[in-house]
This record gives C-alpha cells, structure tokens and sequence, in this order.
C-alpha cells in the first residue's frame, strides 16, 4: 500500500466520519455555482435580469467566497481536533509531522475534489429550479438555462484553492500537542473566572438602551440613532454572552435550593461550560443571524410593498398643473397620443379643484366638485356618489383615515364665498394617491361647488386651485414609457431646493419598474446573504457539537450506568442543546424585531403601509425552521449517545 | 439468604465471531460480603460485573437481586433500579468535569430528585468520614488519582445502595493510594455492612476482601475465603493465580511418568 493509497481508502472507508466536512463544502460549493451561474447569465450582459446592478452580484458573491472561506476553516479545524486522536496514533507509529501533512492536504484534496465535482453537479441540475423561481421574483419573461466555462472555471478556481490553502494554513497553525496528551484526552477544564459584574450588568443595559432607542426613533431621529443603535447593540449582545450569561449561572450556583433541586444541577453546569468556552463564537452567531434575519424581513417587506402597490396607487398617469399653466394642453395631448400609440385603453378624468378656506379649521381645503369624482368613479366601477347642497363628504388620504374620518362631522363655512357644509362621510376607498391630494380634501355637491366665484384668500401667494388629470390605464405597468419627457423635468425639478414648474407628472408604472428593479436586488442580495448566513450559523453549532461527541459520549456512558431512564436522558440531551440552539438565535429575533418595530414605525410616516403581517411570517417560517433543525439535530444526538 | 444469586449464568456475543465470554457460571453473594472476582484478561471478568449492573443482559441463566429479577424489569425500571440500588467506581473514576467534586458525589440524588436538605445532611457525614473536607469546592481535575478515587466511592455511598460495585479500583492508582482506598472499601464493607463486588488483576487488592472468586475463561476456577492474616490470605491468592496461569492445570507432570 503506498502512501496516497492510505490516504486514498482512509478518506473512502471511512466515509462517516469525513461526511460532515463533506457536507458543508459540497453546501457552500452547491450555492456558490447556483449564484455563478445567475452571474453569468448571458441576460445579465444585456443588463437584462430586473435591472439589478451587476456589481451588487459581484459584490455579494465576494462575500460568499469569503464567508465560505471561514466556513470551511472552521469545519476543517473542527473535523481536525474530532480526529485528534487518529492522528496521534499515526505520530505513536513513527510518522513524521511532514508526512502527517501530507496525509492531511491528500485526504482534503480528496474531499474537497469530490465535493467540488457533486456541489457542481448537484448546483448545475438544480440551476433551472433557481432560474425559475429568479424568474418569478424578478417578473422576467424568461431566464433560459445555459451552459459557459465561466461558472464551472470560477467555482473550480476558488474553492480548489481554499481547499489547498486551508489545508496547508490548518495543519501547519495547529498548536503541536504532545502525543501523550492527545492520548489522555483534554483532561484539563478552563476554571478560571473571567465575568465581572459591571459589565454583566452593563451588557443588558446597553441592549435594553438600545432596544429604547429603537422604540423612540422617529424621522428626525434617525440619522443618530440608526449609527448609535448598532453600535449600542454588538456591545451589548458581546459582554451579554461574554459576562452576562456566566454572571446568571454563577447567580444560580449560589443558590443551592435552585441549583440542586429537581435534577437541574447537571444541566446548569453544562451549560456554565459551554457558555463559557463559545461566548464569542455564540456572540457571532447572534449578529450574523440579525443581519440574515434582517435581509428576510426586509425582503418580505419590499414585497408586501410592491404588491400592495396598485392598490395604494389606482391611477395610471397623474397630470396636475396650475389653473394658469401655459403647457396643459401640450402635455395632455403628447400623453394621449402616446398612449394611444401605444393602444393602450385609458380613460382620462379632468378635474378642477379649487382651494377654499375653512372657517372649522383657519386652514386651506382643496374642494373637489361631485360630477367630477363620478366620472372618475365610473371607470374605477366604485360606487357613485350623490350629495345635496349643503353636504360634503371627505376624501381620504390613507387607509387608515378612512377609519378615523368615519366618525368625524364637521360644520364649516367656505369663508370665501359663504357656503356652509356639513361633512358627516367619508368615501369608504382610497381615490387618489396621497401625494397628489391634500390632507384636508372634500367633495361638495355640484350646486355648491358653482357658488364658489370668489378665489382662496391667500391669492396670488398660494394658487387658487389646481387642474387634475387622471388616467385610468388598466394595463398601467405597460404605460411605464408614456410622458417619459415630462417626468425627466419634474425629476430634475425634484432635486431642486424648491420646486418652481407649474406642473407636476406621476406614472405609477415607471415608479413602479424603479421599486421593482430594487427590489430585485435586495432579494437576489438578501436571499443570498440570509441563506449563507443561515446555514453558517446552523453548521457552527453542529461542528462544536460534532468534536465534543466523543467527551459527551463517555459522560452520558458514566450517567447510563448509574442509572439513567431513556426519558430522562432526552430531556437531559434537549436541556443540553437547547440553549446553544435557542439563545444566541433568540436574542438575534428579538434584535430583528425591535429593528423592524423601527422601520414599522417610518414607513408608517412616509409609505403608509404596514409590514407586521409579512415581518410575523417570515419569522413564523424561520422559528419553524430552526425548530426542524433542532429536532434533526437532536435526534442525530441521540442517537449517537444511546449507543 | 443470599443478597445476590448467579445462576447459571451463559453470556455469548454474536457478531462475525460468536464469542462465549461467561459459561454456565453460579455463585452466591451474602449481605454485608466483600467479594473479589480475579481471573486473567478475557476471563470474562467485565462481562460479569455489566451483567451484575443491569446494563447487560445474559444469554442464559439468571441474576436475581433480593428475590427480585432485573432481567424482567423495563428499561425505565432497570435505570431506576440501578441508580437506587446500585453503587459505581470505575478504574478512571469517571468524574464529571464541569462539575465540583461536591456536585458530583450528589450526582445520584439530583437524578432521583432527591430534597436538598437531604443532599447536604448526608453529604456532611460522607465528607467527613471519608476526610473529603478540604477539597469538597475544587474541580476533579484539580485533584489527585487518589482522592479522586475517594470521590468516587463516595458517590457510590451516597444514596445507600444495596450493593457496590468496583471495577479495578486500584487500576490507575499508586501503592499509597491504592491502599488508603483499599481501607477506605474494607471500612465501609465493616462499618455499614456494605456489600462490595470488586473485580480486579491486583492480588494486594483481592486480599483485602473476605472471599476472592476466579474465573477462567468465563468459567468457575477456584474460590478461597480469608483467614485471620492478610499475609497468608494473599499468599494463596498466589499461589491459586499461578495454577491459573499453568497450561496443563490437573494434567499429570510428565516428570511422574516413568
């Protein structure tokens, strides 16, 4: 048997043992040419793919490289010190250190060639499934499967590099243990007391500070706090793990009626070790689960958003002008004709609005007439309204001021031009988007609205009214070109200190490729890094799990002979896991929560639109997730110590 | 009445080599004996002692306990019945390391949910008689073989089992140590009428108890009983071991032939 067959049959007969690094470097290699393959898409070039920036991918595929990098690191470290002991014997024997590397660089080269071949396999089979699923997210007509060099040279070049080089960078770092030692196993237990109480307490004061933050924020607080809160935060969660955890059980342990009771002091202690050894490793694992929770809500949000797009935003073109604008008639016509060009079906309300003061208020209120929202109603196929002199009715700006101006009457005078109102309704749906209309907007009846001859008061300061042009396009998205030349202007107009064009274009379609482009990058970004982050964050916990198998082995020997149920030793092994699983990913869902009850409470300010719904989903599915994985892993546990 | 009755008892290991490690053997222990079991390696000494500790059960034959018979209890009730009944010391102590040496000589109890006022009253006596004071807040391993080895028997003490059982207590220990030990079970077995089953290779060891039981090849050998000097008692354990190690044990000397 020559040497590179020894280590030849090692790595294939004892595939059990090289099956967990296997796995992991198969999983990164899997995603990593999944994510190629979308890379270099052939529609990508053409600038195709939902208008995500190619860049943005560039940049998140560094970020997997890197991140699979520490992976496999980590999971080679792991699988080397699980494997101590193997190597010992081999050093016993009379192997040189140099040979012992050698054996080591083979055998991962052998892995790593055979995880590389099937992640590249499995990855190329399971690409079309992606591309499909890209397809819908993105609303791509169609996204083909294709075969190039690039990904298969990429995927093969970067991780046959890690693999050499972690390797070689593993072994050669790998602090040179006496053999002897090896042989006894790690007798010696950390003792030493490294917490103190300030910053025990400090650690949870600074999350609960944080977490009030999040709560205060508003508008004009967000630039500070959105630096001051993470930063509150990673120290936080860091001494949280680093002293907090250590300062509750030395707490516990004080107190022999908790700690001894019930059968509570085994578990307790364990949990003081592993706390103690993996605070840091717990602590990165906390942040990185925020941050891949954070992209899922975000995510989820972003698409709560856009499909309740067209219902925050009826109308397909918006034209609102001066009562005096000089290019009305020129810009209606354009937008006609191109939409009729187009063969798009439309139809075109005009309104005329003028601005009166209320005597209830003090204040402007933008007074619509009745047979112009009628005719808008009709082609929107919403009730029709019918008011009588003296009536008025509100028209509300969001959702939920349909609620709140439900139960509202107002009597009021148009001071101008001495028209009492009443106003007692509200028109049950939303008409217009909230940025064309005012907050203060009523219909009155078309008798009424004829009295109103005199102009608001504050003429020539502040315009007597507006023109409205509304297009009701069903195929909206379609119309996403029309007026093009238009909304450049009021763009630029935009960036302006203060808008000074007498007009002012809307086209939802257009705003909506905008929001969609973004969109798709956030989920081709963000379901990247949430997968990645997801998947490290499991595997840390499963590789610390999978080197201590052999010491928690001989501990539960020593509880099974003494006398130990079946039952009990399962709740023992939950009691055991439970909190490597749960605490770290824990605190991580409650910073996500308060990030998202702050993001909740700005876009309630700006979009009006409420995430709650979609944020509860996501989370629901990711409890669900971990709790599946928990499960697995436990019964993996089990049954590997029951035997 | 025996406290513990072997009858009969076969243990054969199926596998790729069908491997017969106890045959038909039977011998009775009394309350408040001290037992030796010797016999050379593979003698099917450890296969005994698991038998014995319920966490093994043999092919034929039958074990019985006090008139109880463990082999028909469900393995719930057999790991009740061990952590009650029955008492460990193992050769590496098997100390758990994160906890103190306290905590792990209550080990037993806080599996049985036993009241803490109950853990601390009995915990008192045992560190006291067996001057386990002066380290009872250290960490296993920062203690040496033979105290460790005293922490161990007292949590083999500690919930009053009926029997103890020791497998090569002495095995990791210097002579010094082996006999404070050593003592330390003797006083026991003297003191508080405990019953001890000790396997062990170390004949000093064996002397020390009132009967010592070999077995060879997972067969009776031989069984001897103390008498009034430790000195003789451990010379026949020699000279018992010797015949043991003979090939031709019961053979005619071919030096008697003619």
């Amino acid at each position: 048997m020559t040497f590179h067959q020894f280590a030849y049959r090692n790595v294939i007969r004892n595939i059990r043992i090289y099956a967990a690094f296997f796995m992991a470097s198969f999983f990164s290699v899997f995603v990593f040419f999944i994510y190629s393959m979308l890379m270099f898409h052939p529609a990508t070039e053409n600038g195709f793919l939902g208008n995500v920036p190619i860049l943005w991918m560039v940049i998140a595929e560094i970020i997997l490289v890197l991140f699979s990098w520490f992976f496999i690191f980590y999971s080679m470290k792991a699988f080397l010190e699980a494997r101590a002991k193997e190597f010992a014997i081999l050093l016993h024997l009379g192997m040189e250190r140099r040979q012992l590397s050698k054996l080591i660089f083979l055998e991962t080269i052998i892995i790593g060639s055979i995880s590389i071949v099937l992640g590249i396999i499995f990855g190329f089979s399971f690409s079309k499934f992606f591309f499909m699923i890209v397809r819908e997210i993105l609303l791509l007509e169609d996204l083909p499967l294709y075969l190039s060099w690039e990904p298969f040279l990429l995927t093969i070049a970067v991780y046959l590099s890690a693999f050499i080089f972690i390797s070689l960078f593993c072994f050669h770092f790998a602090p040179e243990k006496q053999i002897i030692d090896v042989f006894n196993g790690p007798k010696s237990i950390e003792v030493k007391v490294d917490y103190t109480k300030n910053k025990a307490i400090l650690g949870i004061i600074f999350i609960v500070f944080s977490y009030c933050l999040a709560l205060l924020t508003t508008r004009g607080t967000f630039e500070i706090f959105s630096v001051l809160i993470p930063i509150f935060i990673t120290l936080g969660t860091y001494y949280f793990f680093a002293h907090t955890t250590q300062y509750f059980f030395a707490r516990v342990k004080g107190k022999k009626n908790l700690y001894w009771k019930k059968s509570r002091m085994l578990p307790i202690a364990e949990q003081t070790f592993i706390f103690k050894n993996n605070g840091k490793m717990f602590f990165i694992m906390t942040m990185v689960s925020t941050l891949a929770f954070l992209s899922i809500g975000l995510l989820a949000a972003f698409s709560s958003y856009t499909s309740q797009y067209d219902k925050l935003n009826p109308l397909g073109l918006i034209y609102k002008g001066h009562i005096d604008n000089p290019y009305e008639h020129k810009h209606i016509q354009s937008i006609v004709s191109e939409l009729e060009h187009k063969g798009l079906s439309y139809q075109l309300t005009q309104f005329t609005v003028l601005k009166q003061t209320s005597s209830f208020t003090n204040y402007g209120v933008e007074v619509f007439s009745e047979s112009d929202i009628n005719s808008l109603l009709i082609s929107y196929g919403y009730p029709l309204i019918n008011l009588s002199e003296g009536e008025g009715m509100f028209i509300p700006y969001s959702e939920d001021s349909i609620k709140k101006l439900s139960n509202r009457t107002v009597n009021t005078v148009l001071v101008e031009n001495n028209v009492p109102i009443r106003i007692d309704q509200v028109y049950p749906k939303l008409i217009f988007p909230r940025t064309i209309v005012g907050l203060n907007a009523i219909i009155i009846s078309d008798e009424d609205f004829k009295k109103l001859v005199h102009p608001y008061n504050g003429v020539p300061d502040v315009e007597p009214g507006y023109h409205l042009y509304t297009f009701d396009i069903p195929q909206w998205i379609e119309a996403n070109e029309v007026g093009f030349a238009i909304q450049q202007k009021v763009a630029k107009e935009y960036l302006k200190d203060e808008y000074h064009l007498p007009y002012y274009f809307e086209n939802a379609g257009l705003n909506y490729s905008y929001l969609l482009s973004t969109y798709s990058l956030l989920t081709l970004v963000g379901l990247l890094v949430a997968a990645v982050f997801l998947l490290a964050g499991g595997s840390f916990i499963y590789f610390k799990l999978h080197t201590n198998l052999e010491a928690d082995k001989k501990k539960f020997d020593v509880l099974k002979r003494m006398g130990i149920s079946h039952s009990e030793l399962k709740s023992l092994v939950t009691k055991h896991l439970m909190p490597q699983f749960f605490l770290p990913w824990g605190v991580a869902l409650f910073h996500s929560l308060f990030a998202f009850f702050t993001l909740q409470n700005l876009l309630r300010d700006f979009a009006n639109i409420s995430i709650v719904k979609e944020v509860v989903i996501s989370f629901v599915l990711l409890i669900l997730l971990q709790l599946i994985y928990f499960y697995l892993i436990r019964w993996r546990y089990l049954a590997h110590v029951r035997d | 009445m025996p406290i513990l009755q072997v009858k009969d008892v076969t243990k054969v290991y199926e596998g790729k080599v069908t491997n017969r490690a106890l045959n038909q053997l039977s011998f009775d222990v009394e309350q408040g004996e001290f037992l030796a079991v010797m016999g050379p390696s593979g003698s099917g000494k450890s296969t005994l002692l698991n038998l014995i500790s319920t966490i093994d059960r043999p092919t034929s034959g039958e074990i019985i306990f006090n008139d109880m018979k463990p082999q028909s209890l469900s393995p719930n009730e057999l790991a009740y019945f061990r952590r009650r009944e029955l008492g460990f010391v193992f050769q590496d102590f098997n100390l758990l390391p994160m906890l103190t040496v306290e905590e792990n000589i209550i080990l037993p109890l806080t599996l049985d949910q036993k009241p803490v006022e109950m853990m601390e009253e009995r915990l008192e006596n045992l560190a006291k008689r067996l001057d386990l004071t002066s380290f009872l807040h250290k960490r296993p391993n920062e203690i040496s073989g033979g105290q460790a080895q005293k922490v161990a028997i007292a949590r083999a003490l500690i919930h009053e089992p009926t029997i103890i059982l020791a497998d090569e207590p002495t095995g990791n220990l210097d002579s010094n140590n082996s006999r404070e030990v050593l003592e330390l079970l003797s006083k026991i077995n003297k003191e508080k009428r405990a019953t001890i089953i000790m396997v062990t290779h170390d004949p000093i060891a064996a002397s020390f108890c009132d009967r010592v039981l070999f077995i060879k090849d997972g067969e009776f050998f031989n069984e001897i009983h103390r008498d009034d000097r430790r000195q003789t008692f451990f010379q026949r354990i020699l000279n018992v071991l010797s015949l043991l190690g003979g090939g031709q044990v019961g053979d005619l000397s071919s030096i008697r032939l003619p």
